[in-house]
């Protein structure tokens, strides 16, 4: 035992490392931080867990694009654990960016940007935004066909930047098309420069955390006065904090643990994320879509108006960066909790909804065809029953011509134009007629593309698509021949 | 020692096989298994040829199907597609499948729907518009005693003498429909019980009412058969 | 140790910082060296980085032309229709493996007549199929569709599909490709 006192003490007289780790581990916190603040903890310890499964994933990943893809499909099925360790890492990194972001609203609800801690927030900023491409250049990592197209998203969104979108593309890419650079680009953001700025901005963030203290728990009427804050805070902690070992801890690693074994459990359980198909440009059946940090922003370029889309997609992001770190100059001083501050609560709800909606819209895309849903989803039995022979032609024809892709019939089928299961109540065969021909609302049009036999037989089925016991809105004696002129001369 | 066998078990069970999480190694499918055809059908041709009442035309999931139809019917049908309401699958006229593959997947869904021991189809499959020649005034006589109940201009099924149908369905496509039938919606096949004609249609009947009611369609049946 | 060299600790209090403290060299010597020293490391730095940034900017100023790639024969493309055709992308490097395949839609009007178009969507470049039934391109990723001569019909794409320049050669159809299609490009 004195031997081990011994070895410690001279180790201590030639680093100072006591000296240097007491005041972290043993520094006052305030007594009512409770578990509001195991947010941070959590994400620092997924962060660890991304750097420990990273470097071991990058002693076998090849990265070229030539081998990326085989190199995966290797981990998962052949190298021991190898499974594990991607689900780890894919799972973990998910994790990571929930746990960041309930992290920052905790931190914004609170208002704990407030003096002194202005640089806390926007070191955590800028740990967001790299933390986010982190997640991006990772999913590049993965060099299937998600990663391939999702790339050529990002091309087209930096080609759209006025003047120097052709240089922004290419600087993006390394070279003129999405390739053998691109991904070792990606790489070399993914695990040199990425991780390296997460490292610094994860201590320069733990440096304040140190200078300033954590913030108390916000009590109405409690404002921050920067003049006096400093002074009087650190005499609370002095009289009624309590030491972060093991006050404040105990709670970081009870959470954290929790967090650890469902981490383990998930990844476990839902395996390794992807690699999708192969990343060939020409395997064109695909249906590309980003990880889920991410799909809020694809939903939302969807909705975008085309008129003012790229304007929009362009200046957004960083208005949106630049809000956020202008938040603490806008206020830093004032009341600090939320009952007083219903305004900045309702921004943080707002918020939050609708990157929830934007995600649900992304993942579900209404706005796009079920590309094979003319060929794969049947015409239902209840609407084949009693039918003409011109109107069953006529279902056929729904499905020939691809009107299923986007028009769902009982709940089945595309959901971008509106489900057509009571369409005969809707519209007149008149009016049945001219949405096929010229199309509107986002319809293309048929005119060119169905002839007039074609055009009658999917006009007659559309029109005995009606709930028996509601009647059609059919005009008596309406259904006059459809123009066979120009249309049968395709 | 217990901790020590947890973490044995924790080791077995995470390098074990027969879990959630571990991924099954990409095995692809071969185009001659039944999987594959399987796949094959619900991603290109189930959306019309289902089962039962479900899709609006012939049902292939259907052992009556695979009785009668021939493999060298159908496979010119997969491959060649059907006028304007079928199309071509095969990959030299823009189609997804080699023709080794719609040749596996004919066979496949023989395997898959057709009746054991019906190894080739039956005798109505064979006949075809190119085979038998008809006529069509031999067929209006047929049509309005065996047909014309439903199927006549005021019939209750709905008339097959619309130009505007006929315009959309080849003579084989009508062939086809005479042939097998649609038990499904009521409709007889060529050798059942239908109206004055107890035992069905002659293959030489099948071809005059076919010819008849292609008589119908008012113009050329090239001009909008398309290619 | 010696006491002086022990003080010169930046800590603040010992007299090193300041012009006063004891130190062995004189004070506009010491002044001159510091300005000196940062002078070469700046020049030594901007050197440095000239081929460090121009390595990474590279891509950016580098051009690229585009090649006359062959599709293959024209019998590949019969009148009136609209068919799938790759090739290998002529601008590419050793490591891009499959990613250097490319793919577009030949378009076929009448003989002699093409139009090529790109397989990336205008909006964000996800693949575009065609649907010879409908006569339509659809996208995927956000539903934007076309007519069969590129034109937008629907959904959220600013433009037409992007075109490659072709042209008929010795029986083979030929187009002039390369870089990824983008709005430089445009047709």
């Amino acid at each position: 035992m004195s031997f081990l006192k011994a070895s410690l003490a001279w180790i201590e007289e030639r680093t100072g490392a006591m000296a240097f780790i007491a005041p972290l581990l043993f520094h006052h916190v305030p007594r009512n931080a409770k578990w509001w603040y195991v947010f941070g903890s959590a994400t620092l310890m997924f962060f660890t867990i991304q750097i420990v499964t990273g470097v071991c994933l990058a002693t076998v990943y090849a990265p070229s694009a030539a081998q990326a893809w085989e190199s995966l499909n290797y981990i998962d099925n052949e190298v021991p654990m190898g499974w594990m360790l991607r689900a780890l890492h894919g799972w973990s990194s998910n994790a990571m960016v929930v746990m960041m972001a309930i992290h920052m609203l905790q931190v914004f609800l609170h208002a704990s940007y407030k003096y002194p801690r202005e640089l806390n927030w926007i070191t955590g900023v800028f740990l967001l935004l790299t933390v986010l491409a982190l997640a991006f250049t990772g999913q590049v990592m993965r060099w299937d066909q998600d990663a391939y197209w999702g790339l050529g998203i990002g091309a087209a969104i930096a080609d759209r930047i006025p003047v120097f979108g052709d240089q922004v593309r290419a600087m993006l890419l390394g070279g003129p098309i999405i390739g053998g650079e691109t991904l070792n680009r990606f790489y070399a953001l993914h695990v040199f420069v990425l991780p390296g700025a997460a490292i610094a901005l994860v201590g320069l963030h733990m440096v304040l955390i140190i200078k300033n203290g954590i913030s108390e728990m916000p009590k109405p009427g409690a404002v921050v006065v920067p003049s006096t804050y400093r002074k009087e805070f650190e005499e609370r902690m002095h009289t009624d904090g309590v030491p972060f070992m093991p006050d404040a801890a105990q709670r970081d690693m009870v959470f954290c643990g929790v967090c650890l074994i469902g981490l383990f459990a998930l990844a476990a359980i839902s395996g390794p994320i992807g690699p999708g198909g192969m990343p060939d440009p020409t395997l064109i059946n695909t249906n590309p879509r980003p990880d889920y940090p991410f799909m809020w922003l694809f939903g939302a370029v969807s909705l975008l108006p085309p008129a003012s889309e790229t304007a929009i997609m362009l200046i957004a992001p960083a208005i949106g960066v630049l809000l956020l770190l202008a938040i603490p100059f806008f206020s830093n001083s004032g009341e600090r909790a939320p009952s007083k501050r219903p305004a900045m609560v309702l921004l943080a709800v707002v918020t939050v909804m609708a990157i929830a909606a934007l995600t649900w819209e992304g993942t579900t895309s209404p706005w796009s065809p079920v590309m094979d849903g003319w060929s794969s989803l049947p015409t239902p039995a209840k609407f084949t029953r009693g039918r003409t022979p011109l109107e069953m032609q006529g279902a056929v024809v729904f499905q020939y011509a691809q009107c299923r892709n986007c028009h769902a019939l009982d709940g089945q089928g595309g959901r971008r134009g509106p489900e057509l299961d009571a369409v005969a109540t809707r519209l007149s065969y008149d009016q049945l007629v001219r949405q096929v021909q010229q199309g509107g609302g986002n319809m293309p049009a048929y005119g060119k593309n169905l002839d007039s036999a074609q055009t009658a037989a999917v006009v007659a089925f559309l029109a005995t698509l009606h709930p028996s016991n509601e009647p059609d809105s059919m005009i008596p004696g309406a259904q006059l021949p459809i123009p066979t002129g120009s249309a049968a001369a395709h | 020692m217990n901790s020590r066998l947890l973490l044995a078990s924790l080791i077995t069970w995470l390098a074990g096989c027969d879990r959630p999480g571990v991924p099954h190694g990409a095995q692809p499918v071969a185009h001659d298994s039944l999987a594959w055809t399987q796949s094959a059908f619900n991603t290109n041709c189930r959306g019309c040829h289902s089962q039962g009442a479900e899709g609006a035309a012939l049902p292939l999931m259907n052992a009556n199907y695979w009785a009668v139809a021939t493999d060298a019917v159908v496979i010119e049908a997969i491959a060649h597609g059907q006028g304007r309401s079928m199309p071509a699958y095969l990959d030299d006229e823009g189609g997804p499948f080699t023709p080794a593959q719609i040749v596996s997947l004919v066979q496949g869904m023989r395997s898959l729907w057709g009746a054991k021991g019906s190894a080739t189809g039956g005798e109505g499959g064979a006949i075809s518009p190119r085979v038998i020649a008809g006529d069509a005034g031999a067929g209006a006589a047929v049509f309005s005693q065996a047909c014309a109940g439903c199927h006549g201009p005021q019939g209750s099924a709905g008339s097959v003498i619309d130009p505007m149908y006929l315009r959309l369905i080849s003579d084989q496509g009508l062939w086809s429909a005479t042939i097998y039938g649609r038990s499904d919606l009521g409709m007889p096949s060529w050798s059942q019980t239908m109206p004055n004609r107890p035992t069905g249609l002659t293959a030489q009947e099948v071809a005059d009412v076919v010819s008849f009611i292609s008589s119908h369609r008012g113009i050329a049946q090239k001009a909008s058969d398309g290619p | 140790m010696s006491d002086d060299v022990k003080k010169s600790c930046g800590c603040g209090d010992c007299g090193c910082g300041t012009a006063a403290g004891r130190l062995p060299q004189s004070a506009p010597r010491r002044g001159f060296m510091v300005k000196l020293g940062a002078g070469l490391l700046g020049v030594g730095g901007l050197l440095t980085a000239i081929p460090i940034v121009g390595y990474i900017v590279g891509p950016a100023t580098k051009r690229f032309s585009n090649v006359w790639v062959e599709l293959g024969s024209v019998a590949l493309f019969p009148a009136g229709q609209t068919r799938f055709a790759t090739f290998l992308n002529p601008i590419r490097q050793p490591t891009d493996g499959d990613s250097a395949k490319t793919a577009c839609w030949v378009r076929c009007i009448d003989t002699a007549k093409y139009q090529v178009f790109a397989i990336n969507c205008a909006h964000l470049g996800c693949p575009v199929r065609w649907f010879a039934q409908s006569k339509l391109f659809m996208c995927p990723c956000h539903g934007g569709v076309y007519y069969q001569d590129g034109s937008r019909a629907a959904g959220p794409p600013p433009r037409g599909l992007f075109e490659y320049k072709w042209k008929v050669e010795g029986g083979k159809l030929l187009i002039d490709a390369g870089r990824l299609p983008g709005l430089e490009e445009s047709v």
